[in-house]
């Protein structure tokens, strides 16, 4: 029987009909279209479905729609602004830290909550922050450039 | 892959779960961080009709601190124990444990309760538990009972928790004034790794002589369950902490575990590391006193 929750999704108010077997993911993907999460292993150890709930990390393949009942969630689809793209986002761009793109959702909601947590990461933490996302085409070095030199402009 | 259908159920209290739990009986589950329960389930190896989340239930979300006694809500996150003021300064090699498990987003859903009642004896939070003594409080409709954490494994995903109880959390005594602790865990990389071997060591000093008084010495992913290294206790209690005990020490923790060979690691290069890291970390104990 479907359950009816009210949350924040990149801070709009929805009201959505869930499935009590639906994770997060699937809600987001399936049922909203929003489809800027990705779906990797679908267990947790791959990272490319982080989104921000109530301004942490989680993997939303984990995390049961029905438990995102009242909460805040951000996903790569609520970084950008009236003013254009997130720094992080044009860090990522600048230092060619997207190759095919599959992590780069997930690399941007692990990197964008050290960002709120830390004014200046050193690259030992923001390599901390994403050791839950895998990338299997950048080798991680401009991907830790890039969040380095977003953590720095601002 | 998707999620087999269920019934959801959010009690509101404890007392409601324990409920909930003893009527649906072997078709219910409870749910907490979901990191372990949803991945057995997406994987058809745990078939549960009625899931009772407790991952909302706030009361057993906190860390309670009342005069000597830590009590750790079943439910708190391994995040929240990682960022714990009280855990990194009275708990450290607690705090230690917690900071390795996984990756932040595996942290900031798993729970302390999921990790101990899971009962892998490779899990990170146990050997510091142990270590410090710890004792864990279980609920159910019509009961309570608490068991010292060491005894409450059986082996590989197996414990003595009734099909009626729920984890309430776990009780930390306040360590004695002269006493340590550190925590290792050896892994092929640092994130999202099931250990290879881990373990945690307690050591407290009699304040006059110097001497070991409480000496706990605790491997895991060496046999079934965690262990504790009595052969390595033993040579400990009533010594002065010195670089050649303590490497005696590490010499005889590996007669108190039987490891095996699988895809981590070889049972001779477990027993090589149980003697490297026993020895280290009683060091790591040590200084952790001053």
């Amino acid at each position: 029987m479907k359950k009816t929750i009210q949350l924040s999704i990149n801070r709009r108010p929805y009201t959505v009909d869930v499935e009590p077997h639906w994770t997060l993911l699937d809600m987001l993907r399936n049922e909203l279209g929003m489809l800027g999460t990705k779906r990797g292993c679908d267990k947790g150890d791959c990272g490319t479905c982080t989104v921000l709930v109530n301004g942490r990390p989680v993997n939303s393949c984990l995390y049961l729609a029905v438990r995102a009942n009242s909460k805040e969630i951000l996903t790569v689809e609520g970084l950008e602004t009236d003013e254009g793209l997130h720094p992080l986002q044009k860090a990522f761009l600048e230092k060619g830290a997207v190759q095919c793109g599959f992590c780069t959702p997930g690399m941007l909601m692990a990197s964008v909550s050290l960002l709120d947590e830390k004014q200046s990461p050193t690259e030992e933490e923001v390599r901390w922050a994403i050791s839950g996302n895998l990338c299997r085409c950048t080798g991680y070095q401009h991907i830790v450039e890039a969040v380095m030199s977003a953590a720095e402009k601002r | 892959m998707a999620l087999p259908r269920f019934q959801y159920h959010e009690p509101t209290s404890l007392a409601e779960a324990c409920q909930m739990l003893k009527a649906f009986g072997e078709t219910a589950a409870i749910l907490a961080g979901g990191t372990d329960l949803l991945v057995k389930m997406k994987n058809r190896e745990l078939q549960s009709q009625n899931i009772v989340s407790l991952a909302e239930l706030e009361e057993i979300k906190q860390i309670n601190v009342t005069g000597s006694n830590t009590s750790i809500g079943a439910c708190c996150t391994i995040s929240q124990i990682a960022e714990s003021v009280k855990i990194r300064s009275t708990y450290p090699a607690l705090a230690s444990g917690a900071e390795c498990l996984g990756s932040p987003a595996v942290r900031n859903l798993g729970t302390i309760g999921g990790n101990v009642v899971t009962a892998s004896p490779a899990a990170d939070l146990p050997p510091a538990l142990v270590a410090y003594g710890a004792k864990v409080r279980l609920k159910s409709e019509d009961r309570e009972r608490f068991f010292l954490l060491e005894e409450f494994f059986r082996g590989p995903g197996a414990t003595h928790i009734g099909n009626d109880e729920i984890i309430a959390d776990l009780h930390l005594d306040e360590p004695s004034e002269c006493s340590g602790a550190g925590f290792f865990k050896l892994g092929h990389r640092r994130a999202l790794q099931c250990s290879i071997i881990n373990g945690a060591c307690y050591l407290a000093l009699n304040p006059q002589s110097g001497e070991i008084e409480t000496a706990r010495v605790v491997l895991g992913a060496v046999a079934p369950t965690i262990v504790r290294a009595s052969s390595a206790e033993n040579i400990l209690m009533g010594e002065k902490p010195s670089a050649n005990l303590f490497l005696e020490a590490g010499r005889a923790a590996t007669r108190d575990c039987s490891p095996i060979d699988d895809l981590r690691g070889s049972a001779a290069y477990r027993r090589d590391m149980i003697q490297v890291l026993t020895n280290r970390t009683l060091h790591a104990a040590l200084e952790n006193i001053r």
